[in-house]
């Protein structure tokens, strides 16, 4: 009895089947007649030998695949059989026999390959062309050899409508929105791998990766619900094909180098400088001549870093059981010293088909992550520092700071304290003597076991359960130890405290599905529908504590060393140890259906619907959904286009939808808040009386009842063409997003309430998104790839929460809040804000005879003149403006590859247009601290008509720290991204080696950057309503490596 | 068959996953963590130590905001710190060029509203739940307390502004325009009249206070009689002033000094003479902290010296003025100015025994003259940590309302009802005590005339009171501002300080800033 016909007898009971790896295996026979062996080999146009290939006797069910040298063995039933031979991405061919016991098959690369082009769509996959929507694949090739460990960031100008803002440090996500900023709480997108739901893939090695989708309009994306608004990244990672064994070890070396340096005032301009300000404000300039060095900080606090990746992987599959195996280990090193992250890899999946009917599967993914010191702030303190503090050491005998014997120690110098105070560090210092003194290593482990059975011939039911826990234990040491003082030259305990701070960090993410597919033809009529049910549990458990030595009598330090880096170290004072806690979780149950539809693969109809309950919404609003609609019309199977020869396939396609967003806002002072309705005792509040402390009780933050998720009402139409022969390909796509119900923590400090979280107020992201590309091959050994996007986005504040009374989130840093990004109705988010510098005030009479601004502050000649925005013959806080916007006109990005013989070039570009850059730095110091100059501030006016732009040096001049547009700079550039130089070795060079594969290439990332502002780079990121301000750090490097790949 | 069997164990083997959730279990979640919901009754009482809480650590009330419009505004106190720290501040307060929006004035604005609403909320707590308890009617009176208290900030900064005497969920609810001072005096004297009923005369049971440091009708009354004399209702002062005294709580500490110790296991905290203080307590190594940068703020900044000089920020510093027009036979004038380069008296003008490093800006100290009034105990500094690099005396308590004070408001409010016998009387009570017993200085000051007493009391005040932020508001009460800080850039309008611009944004236009500005 077949299990189609068991399924045929009996009514499915339910819907939820078991986990099929309770279950002991059972391997059903197979045996078939032998009468006659093929053997053969089959290789592509180039000769090269392909492992994978289906080879299959027409009209049997026997079957086998090709090995890795690309020969397979197939029993025949009759001398006279067809062979069908297939691969993804070649063409089918079908071979008669007539006789041959031995075939050699070359297979042509498939033609219209966009056209069959698999994709994954959320919970299940589709073919392209049956989708209504917009999603863009992009293969793990183009990641696995680019030298980012985080995969995202390789994707940069790759795809349309995928804006990603990449920063220098090792390991850190960058900023990724699709199709803007459609929230002003959260925007990165869900990834999806394989299946689970994740708000990052730290995890996964780039060389695992099969495939990355990009999911961005309603159609794709409604399935996911309240996760659905921000877009989809789905990555697939890679599985052992049937018949294959191969193992693969590919290596990268290579080299970081900071490129785009800012310019700093050297001891000479420092001096002159500080002279002018001096003068300017009538003060005596301190004696400083002490300090004798001329330091270029920034190259003090950076080197030439290393990049180095190495992978291996083995897959082996038969009919039966699919194997894969990953390994990878990566050291990526920042331009800071000593920056550096270590990560180890290992991925593993098995899936086993049971029976026809029957497969189950393992996946899992483990890795160990050393992250580096957080140098994140170190770029900026490095052009604060005078350049005459030397960044070198000296050496000085003094007491050990451990014990009581003496020792010289080579001291890197502090600085000088009546100058430079209050924030401003010698970076060295600080790095040299404490980057080894954190260990922060995170495990982590994200699994998934499933089973798949197929009944009732259309029917298919999927259920997996996903795990993914990890943990970061980050332990912090504060060491002794000793600066030189650079006035005097005597030594003191720079750092006079030790301490041991330890956190442990867990969290934990279950998530089961249970699909449902089913998938028939009724005639002309096409239908695949799917129903699920899924839910998902996040929790987060952190404990952390210090630990300080004794104070008091001669007590022993912590010494500075791993072994006593622990909470209980037997050095700790009880009574100053102390520890604490933070956790949260959420849940969500959500159930799902979709159609897809189509009629005579001409008309496509496409619905989805999601509904949603979530704990972190009020039990009145707790359950939401979310739906799309879309329709295709593939033009070109019409009639009417059969003469329009030059055309091979149009599709014409629209979708509209409510998708979610699940953002809940962080608390205003940091930290996740996942209960967004429900507020907990703020922390640490607390009464005293005497040296009695009671705790106290108040609200961390207001309570909103009517909370509810934000939602974005989503359109997409679109055009899909081919043309020329396929070697045309071109997309176009129109988007509109209107998101309701913005949910943000409303600042209400001038009434005196403490931060609410609101739903108000929409916004909306509109654009268009062209994609086309060329492929040619001009000759047999040479062809030609030519592809191009381009995407214009515009984005508008429509209506911000009844509940603020002043109509306006300000998200402010600086000194006061004057570097400020304002949302505000009408205008772009989080668009920057302040006066219109129309230039300076070059004389007294010239103050006198323009419009008085002492409402702002003090001012004299020198100092800007800011434009009268109202027009009230006065400047006041009234006519500061909207002067830049974060989010460029249009993102766009291209390649062009050449293949000749075993040669490939490719080069990538990306660019942006149209934004701009808030510049910090040389213009909003804080009145606290005295800075190095940046290197412009020479061009500064010194009297009349000396400048109209860059104002009087004087940090007392508090006028000129007010946000104005002299902070504004044009944040378009372009990149040369990514130039690769490869050569694969013919197979027929590498054969006798036992190899089948081998290929060698140089690639340089971020070659050459054409930017327009005085900072690193021009690439900032930042959250929702802020972001592209340029804090003096960011600095994208160069990287250069050199890579090698194998495969036996 | 073997299929068989296993499509039967498949469908046997149904793993119980989703019959052992109940959804609503599932997604029923709250915070691990207490919220109000589980404190029942005793919401009460936590709200109320919400309050002290926000005196504590809110900025408005504890540290340089505070000290910005109460003391460095005034002739004998300056911003201090160096010349680059916190420059704005300079012309803010020193040259009376007030600004609309500012991290300083903003936060005062905004942490005494925080407050308002805070205790808007506990009262609000205490009606719906119809306390009528002992207990839960003092912390009605604490919430009171605190509401008058920061009002009386607030209506001495800003003159007339909104009147938020309500717990409102709507953010909107709270945008109101600005209510006549005089509303303003009559919301505190509903409050105070409040606080004084329910407040206890003190926390003792069986002689031992329970809570020191906790708020009482004296420190209502106290307050109470400040509002009164900021509007020249003399009869109210002196009502009061004699309840406070006759309640038998408070005496002059006998040895002016001691006032402001702030030692190990919280020597010199709510002595005698305190009626009410800031509270709070650092337990060894800050293990325990809850603390504030009252004393920090205020502490000898290091400067250009050695790092063991580096106490604190050292604003709040004493003007060349103040050093000059004081007479040195005072004994409190070796009590408050704290000099660079000189030996800081030892224990019997309230120092350590310690000799500070000479003032020389930039390179040793930066200030010439420190607060001696908030000197951090040397004991305490190691005890707590706050020393080398951390620096800091966030252990000092801010003396709020002291016994002197009310002696002092009855002085004057007797002089100018024409009791000066009285005012006499009261006056020479706080000089015999600064005298500390040597009569050859801080001779007695008979009645004369009424102008001559009161010339005398507003000298008495100004030494008291040195440094503790009461001068401003007195110079500007008494009409003398114009006079004594016309030089340094005062006018008319700086009486009251513009509203901050973000109120007035965030009010959409139905809050309009002070005339003048």
């Amino acid at each position: 009895m077949s299990i189609k016909t068991y399924f045929q007898g009996k009514r499915i009971v339910s819907c939820f089947l078991p986990v099929l790896f309770l279950l002991a295996f059972s391997v059903p026979s197979s045996v078939f007649a032998q009468e006659k062996t093929v053997t053969g080999k089959v290789t592509g146009s180039d000769g090269s030998p392909i492992a994978g290939v289906t080879v299959q006797e027409k009209g049997a069910k026997t079957g086998t695949a090709t090995d890795a040298s690309g020969n397979f063995s197939l029993s025949v039933t009759k001398p006279d059989a067809f062979l069908v031979i297939s691969s993804l991405g070649y063409e089918t061919q079908t071979i008669s026999l007539a006789g041959r016991s031995s075939v050699d098959v070359t297979l042509s690369a498939a033609a219209a390959k966009e056209l069959e082009q698999v994709v994954v769509i959320g919970y299940g996959t589709a073919n392209k062309r049956d989708l209504t929507g917009s999603i863009v694949k992009v293969s793990g090739k183009e990641v696995a050899d680019k030298p980012n460990v985080n995969p995202v960031a390789s994707l940069q100008g790759k795809v349309a409508g995928l804006s990603v803002v990449n920063n220098g440090t090792p390991g850190q996500a960058p900023d990724i929105r699709i199709r803007g900023t459609v929230s002003i709480g959260q925007v990165h997108p869900l990834y999806v791998v394989d299946g689970i739901f994740e708000d990052n893939i730290d995890y996964i090695n780039p060389n695992d990766i099969e495939s990355i989708e990009i999911l961005k309009d309603p159609s794709s994306l409604a399935i996911f619900g309240v996760k659905g608004a921000t877009g989809v990244i789905a990555i697939t990672t890679k599985k052992a094909a049937a018949g294959k064994t191969v193992v693969n070890f590919n290596t990268s070396y290579g080299f970081k180098q900071l490129v785009d340096k800012i310019k700093m005032a050297d001891a000479s301009q420092f001096k002159t400088l500080f002279d002018e300000e001096n003068a300017n404000n009538n003060v005596t300039t301190p004696d400083y001549s002490a300090l004798t060095a001329n330091t270029d900080w920034i190259s003090a606090v950076t080197r030439t870093a290393t990049f180095n990746t190495n992978n291996l992987s083995i897959s082996s599959g038969t009919d039966k059981n699919k194997f894969n195996l990953g390994l990878g280990y990566s050291s990526d090193q920042g331009i800071i010293r000593h920056e550096q992250l270590d990560r180890l890899l290992l991925s593993l999946t098995d899936e086993v088909k049971l029976n026809k009917a029957i497969k189950v599967g393992v996946t899992l993914n483990a890795q160990r992550q050393h992250d580096p010191y957080d140098a994140t702030n170190i770029l900026n303190e490095a052009r604060q520092v005078m350049p005459q503090v030397s960044a070198k050491t000296k050496p000085f005998l003094v007491q050990n700071p451990y014990g009581s014997d003496s020792t010289t120690v080579n001291m890197y110098s502090g600085l000088d304290v009546a100058l430079q105070n209050s924030g401003v560090v010698n970076p060295v210092l600080e790095l040299e003597n404490t980057w080894n003194k954190r260990i922060k290593i995170e495990y982590r482990t994200v699994g998934s076991v499933y089973a798949d059975i197929t009944f009732l011939k259309y029917f298919d039911f999927r259920t997996t359960l996903y795990a993914d826990i990890s943990n970061v234990d980050d332990r912090q040491y504060s060491p002794l130890y000793y600066a030189y003082n650079p006035l005097n030259d005597q030594p003191y305990l720079y750092s006079s405290k030790t301490q041991v701070s330890q956190t442990n960090s867990i969290w934990r993410k279950f998530q089961q599905d249970h699909i449902l597919n089913f998938k028939k033809s009724f005639g002309q009529h096409n239908v695949t529908a799917t129903a699920g049910f899924t839910t998902y549990y996040f929790g987060n458990f952190n404990t952390s504590g210090v630990a300080k030595p004794y104070s008091t009598g001669n007590a022993l330090p912590i010494p500075d060393d791993k072994r006593f880096w622990y909470m209980s170290n037997g050095f700790e004072d009880p009574t100053q140890t102390l520890s604490s806690s933070s956790q949260g979780e959420y849940s969500t149950i959500s159930s799902l259906g979709r159609v897809l539809y189509n009629y005579a693969g001409k008309y496509y109809f496409n619905a989805s619907l999601r509904d949603d309950a979530s704990s972190q919404i009020p039990s009145k609003n707790r359950h939401q959904q979310f739906w799309a609609v879309g329709g295709a019309w593939e033009i070109s199977k019409e009639k009417f286009m059969e003469n329009v020869s030059v055309i091979d396939f149009l599709k014409l396609k629209g979708s509209i939808g409510v998708l979610g967003n699940q953002s809940v806002p962080d608390f205003p002072g940091g930290g996740t808040n996942y209960y967004p309705f429900y507020p907990n005792l703020l922390n640490g509040s607390a009464a005293v009386f005497g040296t009695n402390i009671y705790n106290a009780a108040s609200d961390a933050y207001r309570v909103n009842p009517d909370l509810k998720w934000e939602t974005v009402n989503a359109h997409d139409v679109g055009i899909e063409l081919n043309a020329f022969k396929n070697r045309l390909h071109f997309e176009a796509d129109y988007f509109n997003n209107t998101t309701k119900d913005l949910m943000s923590y409303i600042s209400l400090g001038a009434l005196g309430l403490k931060d609410q979280i609101e739903n108000g107020g929409s916004l909306k992201n509109w654009g268009e998104e062209l994609t086309a590309s060329w492929n040619q091959s001009v000759t047999k050994d040479f062809s030609v790839n030519i592809s191009g996007n381009i995407s214009f986005l515009k984005n508008k504040v429509l209506s911000l929460s009844p509940d603020l009374p002043g109509g306006h989130i300000i998200v402010g840093s600086q000194n006061n809040g004057s570097a400020e990004s304002r949302t505000e109705v009408g205008q772009p988010i989080g668009s920057f804000f302040g006066y219109v510098v129309e230039g300076l005030y070059q004389s007294y009479a010239d103050i006198l005879k323009s419009p008085p601004a002492s409402s702002i502050g003090s001012y004299r000649p020198g100092d800007f003149k800011f434009k009268d925005i109202n027009g009230d013959k006065q400047i006041t806080s009234a006519d500061r403006t909207i002067i830049g916007n974060p989010s460029p006109k249009f993102t766009y990005g291209g390649s062009v590859n050449l293949t000749f013989k075993g040669f490939n070039l490719g080069i990538d570009f990306n660019g942006v247009y149209g934004n701009q850059i808030f510049r910090t730095w040389g213009s909003l110091e804080s009145p606290f601290q005295r800075v190095n100059y940046p290197a412009f501030k020479i061009n500064s006016w010194t009297g009349p008509g000396t400048s109209n732009w860059d104002p009087i040096i004087s940090q007392a001049d508090r006028f000129n720290y007010n946000g104005s547009t002299y902070n504004i700079e044009d944040g378009s550039y372009f990149r040369f991204r990514n130039i690769q130089l490869g050569y694969t070795f013919n197979h027929s060079m590498i054969s006798h080696l036992k190899l089948s594969n081998l290929r060698l290439y140089a690639n340089v990332q971020n070659l050459k950057t054409f930017k327009n502002n005085y900072g690193y780079t021009a690439e900032f990121g930042g959250n929702a309503t802020s972001f592209g301000y340029d804090n003096a750090g960011g600095a994208i490097p160069v990287i250069t490596t050199f890579g090698l790949s194998v495969s036996f | 068959m073997k299929n068989k069997k296993m499509i039967w164990a498949l469908l046997i083997v149904m793993p119980a996953i989703f019959s052992s959730i109940s959804c609503k279990k599932f997604l029923d979640r709250k915070p691990l963590t207490a919220t109000l919901d589980d404190l029942h009754q005793g919401t009460l009482e936590g709200q109320s130590f919400n309050l002290y809480s926000t005196l504590r650590s809110y900025a408005g009330f504890s540290t340089l905001p505070w000290l910005d419009f109460n003391s460095i505004r005034d002739d004998d106190a300056q911003k201090g710190s160096s010349a680059t720290d916190g420059k704005e501040i300079n012309a803010e307060f020193e040259t009376f060029q007030y600004t609309k929006d500012d991290w300083a004035t903003d936060t005062y604005w905004n942490d005494h509203y925080y407050m308002i609403n805070q205790a808007n909320k506990e009262l609000y707590t205490a009606d719906s739940l119809k306390v009528t308890d002992e207990a839960s009617l003092r912390n009605v009176g604490e919430a009171c307390f605190f509401r008058a208290y920061s009002y009386f900030e607030l209506v001495k900064a800003y003159g007339d502004i909104p009147k938020i005497n309500y717990y409102y969920t709507n953010a909107a609810q709270g945008v109101q325009p600005k209510s006549p001072a005089a509303d303003i005096y009559a919301l505190i004297d509903s409050d105070l009249n409040v606080a004084s009923q329910y407040l206890p005369l003190n926390w003792e049971i069986a002689g031992n206070n329970i809570y020191p440091g906790r708020l009482t009708s004296g420190a209502a009354k106290t307050l109470w009689a400040q509002t009164y004399l900021q509007r020249q209702n003399w009869a109210q002062v002196v009502a009061l002033c004699n309840q406070v005294i006759a309640s038998g709580q408070y005496t002059l500490t006998s040895n002016f000094v001691d006032i402001w110790k702030d030692g190990l296991n919280g020597a010199g905290k709510n002595g005698p003479e305190s009626i009410f203080e800031a509270q709070c307590w650092i337990t060894q190594g800050g293990a325990t902290y809850y603390g504030t940068q009252w004393g920090t703020s205020q502490n000898v900044r290091q400067g250009g010296a050695s790092v063991d000089w580096n106490l604190g920020w050292g604003w709040n510093t004493p003007t060349d003025k103040l050093a000059a027009d004081w007479d040195s036979t005072d004994p409190r004038k070796a009590a408050t100015i704290l000099y660079s380069g000189q030996y800081d008296g030892g224990p019997a003008t309230g120092g350590y025994g310690a000799t500070l490093p000479a003032y020389n800006p930039g390179t040793l100290l930066d200030q010439k003259y420190w607060n001696k009034k908030v000197y951090s105990d040397p004991q305490m500094r190691a005890f707590t940590g706050e020393i080398g690099n951390s620096g800091g005396a966030d252990w000092i308590n801010h003396r709020i309302l002291r016994y002197a004070d009310v002696l002092l408001m009855l002085a004057e409010a007797s002089n100018e009802t024409g009791d000066g016998a009285t005012a006499e009387a009261m006056l020479e009570k706080v000089r015999a005590r600064a005298r500390g017993g040597n009569n050859a200085v801080l001779p007695h000051i008979a009645f004369v005339s009424q102008s001559q007493m009161r010339t005398a009391i507003k000298n008495e005040r100004r030494w008291e009171f040195a440094m503790e932020g009461y001068r401003f508001n007195d110079l500007v009460r008494w009409g003398d501002a114009q006079t004594v800080l016309g030089s340094l850039g005062y006018q008319p309008r700086n009486a009251l300080y513009p509203i901050p611009q973000p109120a007035i944004d965030l009010s959409g236009g139905k809050l309009v800033q002070n005339p003048n500005y």
